[in-house]
């Protein structure tokens, strides 16, 4: 996400690419008689122009005013410098043209340039031009011991001079080298880039970045690795498995306690019966008879 | 003489007397208990239904970070779930089989024990082809085990409020998958892909418990011993009976179209101009509704207002309707709408094809009788997983072939409609009693429809349907 001032030298300037850019500055339009101005606020106006290759550039601000259009002071200034020459003032109406054309070569052009309006108050209007921005992801990436892992850099219709990777311990950063069978680097298309990691340990683990290197500077983005081990999620595997089998158990238990009670009771019903009927049998003056006729009784 | 007092007294008790202990102490079987211990088994049967579909349905968190790990397209992932469903709807019948010749409960508790360890191999896994054996066939197979089965035990608990009940446990697809997916996510933020799958498989295992709950029950009905068989078990004698086989056939043709909304309507909204949010609210609304009509047309219908063949006939219809507003809605202007027309298609389609789900489960033991309704369970699920297999893709042709979902939705619901056509030929009153079928299947149980005197005043009214013999 960062842009940083490259340090290629000047190339020939073979611009490939006419950008013009507008901007449009629009002001508050001054009171009358008493003094006091009832002022519109006009945010800066900023425009992000994203930009990789060498090319000619004309930015254009238009500043419209109700007062007096020989009165507003007009300057093209980078960063704070004033720029002398090169740039164009017109009118038309109520409305005020500046244009200023340049080219951008190498990354020192690179940066914020902006257009003044000086009235009563100074109006402005900046461009900024910033090299392409990766993406990368946003959560860290997490793996495990032995696994491997891919890691993607990837930006919008870019195409990048070189790619690079480098790991930070702290705040060195150290180029991640290709070794055999550890590092892979490559990417299927031009705006991407893939550092494959193999057999990963867990000083593995911490900040990559990838570089994208374009003749007009360079661009990075941060990505966090984190190699876990087995037993990381194994902790919390094991206790839910554990609570699963007492809850198993528990119900089985439950189940075979009620049951017994049921048993019980119902042994002692039957406990009750047998001991109604021999108390019947007792009662009875003969065996035979009385069985004979609850045979009978039972026959219906 | 004391001979009259004591055959007073063992007139209660006199026929255990003699007969061994065993039978003698064993009391006739009543009825469904209708609430009690149903209550817990149509807990678990939400606790199973939201952990097998419902997780499935949040598993797509997962498949960006494994394609990007395997390198991989999107699409291929995709075929994980897909496969998983298949399999868990194809294998239905294996379970329902497996579980009326054990019991359900064996059979869920094992099929949890298979998903988990899915889900376990999967976590280790070197390539997609592991994570398809893994969650598409051991996951898949552990989750047919399952889902027939609980269903199953869950409508033999209840008579007068299985629509309800069956209801309440369909609902657990939509709260779970709620609930799984930001914990999934969360997973997956801490642990990676590999530690989530791997705490799936504990949360999964979870499927146990609830099956342990599945307490089996007598009913009078029930055939005196299992089926030996493997055949007998799956089943397939049920289709031998008209009316089963009647509702098997409307439920194959509703199968084709009605997984398509599930896969396409997002991708219709976002063709008819919302914007990501508005086609998300579509699909959420389509999914409340959904939710909330299983309830509320499982409380309604148990009523008995109206025989269910009824219902089921009329909410198919609608359902498939609904469909054909979907796809006919108008184009909707902009990204910015919040797309009126559709989304009270989504509503109406939502409210169809959730008054739908539960009557298809609730209409079994009146077809088949009450002994019969795990096998039938697992048979329907096969059948729908026919039309699920092809309807999405026909979609997708469709799609493809003409531009937009138009002709995709218009399709679905014309087989959602001629598969409601189909119901009106289910018998409306009670179903016939002593029918001529071999001894193994038992007499439908009695009175769970309709008392008698309703059905009489009803059936006139309806288009008559006299292809069923009442007593």
């Amino acid at each position: 996400m960062r842009a940083l001032p490259g340090l290629l030298g000047a190339r020939a300037p073979t611009p490939r690419l006419l950008l013009l850019v507008w901007c449009l500055v629009a002001a508050a339009r001054p009171s009358s008689a008493d003094g006091s101005a009832p002022e519109h606020s006009s945010m800066p106006i900023e425009k992000n122009i994203t930009l990789e290759r060498p090319s000619d550039v004309n930015l254009t601000c238009q500043f419209t005013t109700s007062g007096d259009l020989n009165a507003v002071n007009v300057t093209w200034k980078k960063v704070g410098e004033q720029l002398e020459n090169n740039y164009l003032v017109s009118a038309t109406g109520s409305t005020l043209y500046t244009q200023y054309r340049f080219t951008i070569i190498n990354s020192k052009q690179m940066g914020s340039y902006s257009c003044f309006f000086r009235e009563e108050k100074e109006r402005r209007g900046t461009f900024n031009f910033k090299v392409p921005e990766l993406h990368g992801k946003n959560k860290p990436l997490i793996s495990y011991v032995g696994d491997s892992t891919v890691l993607t850099c990837k930006c919008q219709n870019c195409f990048p001079l070189n790619w690079t990777w480098y790991r930070s311990n702290g705040s060195v950063k150290v180029p991640v080298g290709v070794q055999m069978n550890k590092y892979v680097i490559n990417g299927t298309y031009a705006n991407e880039t893939k550092l494959k990691i193999t057999q990963l340990l867990e000083e593995d683990g911490g900040s990559y970045w990838c570089h994208a290197l374009f003749q007009l500077g360079e661009s990075e983005e941060h990505i966090e690795l984190v190699v876990l081990s087995y037993l990381v999620p194994l902790k919390p595997f094991l206790a839910i498995v554990a609570e699963v089998v007492l809850v198993v158990a528990t119900i089985l238990l439950c189940e075979k306690y009620t049951q017994k009670k049921k048993k019980h009771s119902d042994e002692g019903k039957e406990f009750e019966q047998i001991e109604q009927l021999k108390s019947d049998d007792s009662n009875g003056i003969e065996n035979n008879v009385p069985r004979h006729r609850k045979n009978e009784s039972l026959g219906q | 003489m004391p001979a009259p007092q004591r055959k007073h007294r063992r007139g209660g008790f006199s026929h255990r007397c003699f007969p061994t202990p065993q039978t003698a102490m064993t009391p006739q079987p009543a009825g469904p208990p209708d609430g009690g211990w149903g209550w817990v088994v149509a807990a678990a049967a939400f606790a199973i239904n939201g952990l097998s579909y419902g997780l499935l349905r949040s598993l797509g968190l997962a498949f960006p970070d494994l394609a990007e790990h395997f390198d991989r397209s999107a699409q291929d992932t995709a075929w994980i779930s897909a496969l998983a469903l298949a399999v868990q709807q194809a294998a239905s019948p294996v379970g329902s089989a497996l579980s009326t010749r054990w019991g359900a409960r064996p059979v869920v508790m094992v099929g949890g024990v298979l998903a988990s360890l899915g889900f376990v191999f999967s976590a280790f896994a070197l390539s997609l082809l592991h994570l398809y054996l893994g969650l598409g066939l051991l996951a898949g197979s552990g989750w047919a085990l399952v889902f027939a089965p609980a269903l199953g035990t869950l409508s033999r608990y209840f008579s007068r409020r299985r629509v309800l009940a069956v209801g309440l446990a369909l609902t657990g697809n939509g709260v779970f998958s709620l609930l799984l997916a930001p914990a999934l996510q969360l997973l997956l933020d801490t642990f990676g892909w590999r530690g989530a799958l791997l705490l799936l498989g504990a949360i999964t295992l979870h499927l146990t418990p609830c099956g342990a709950l599945l307490l089996p029950l007598a009913l009078p009905g029930d055939p005196p011993a299992p089926p030996r068989s493997p055949l007998a078990t799956l089943g397939l004698g049920l289709f031998t009976r008209r009316a089963f086989s009647i509702f098997a056939l409307g439920t194959a043709l509703v199968g084709g179209g009605y997984f398509v909304p599930y896969v396409h309507l997002a991708p219709h909204a976002l063709d008819r101009g919302l914007g990501g949010y508005g086609a998300a609210l579509v699909v959420a609304v389509a999914a409340m509704g959904d939710a909330g009509a299983r309830l509320v047309c499982g409380c309604l219908a148990d009523q008995g207002w109206v025989p269910l063949p009824r219902l089921l006939a009329v909410f198919g219809a609608l359902t498939g309707l609904g469909l054909w507003v979907v796809g006919l809605v108008p184009v909707v202007g902009g990204e910015e709408s919040w797309g009126g027309p559709l989304l009270a298609a989504a509503v109406a389609y939502g409210l169809s094809a959730g008054s739908y789900a539960p009557l298809v489960f609730g209409v079994l033991p009146g077809l088949v009788g009450i002994g019969g309704v795990v096998q039938a369970t697992g048979l329907v699920m096969m059948l729908m997983s026919l039309g699920g297999l092809l309807g999405p893709p026909l979609s997708g042709f469709l799609r493809d072939e003409t531009g937009d979902f138009t002709a995709s939705f218009l399709v679905s619901g014309s087989l959602i409609l001629s598969g409601s056509f189909i119901y009106i030929g289910l018998p409306r009153a009670l179903p016939s009693c002593g029918p001529a079928s071999p001894p193994a299947t038992p007499p439908p149980e009695r009175g769970e429809l309709l008392p008698a005197p309703q059905a009489v005043l009803l059936s006139p009214g309806g288009p008559g349907s006299t292809l069923d013999t009442t007593c």
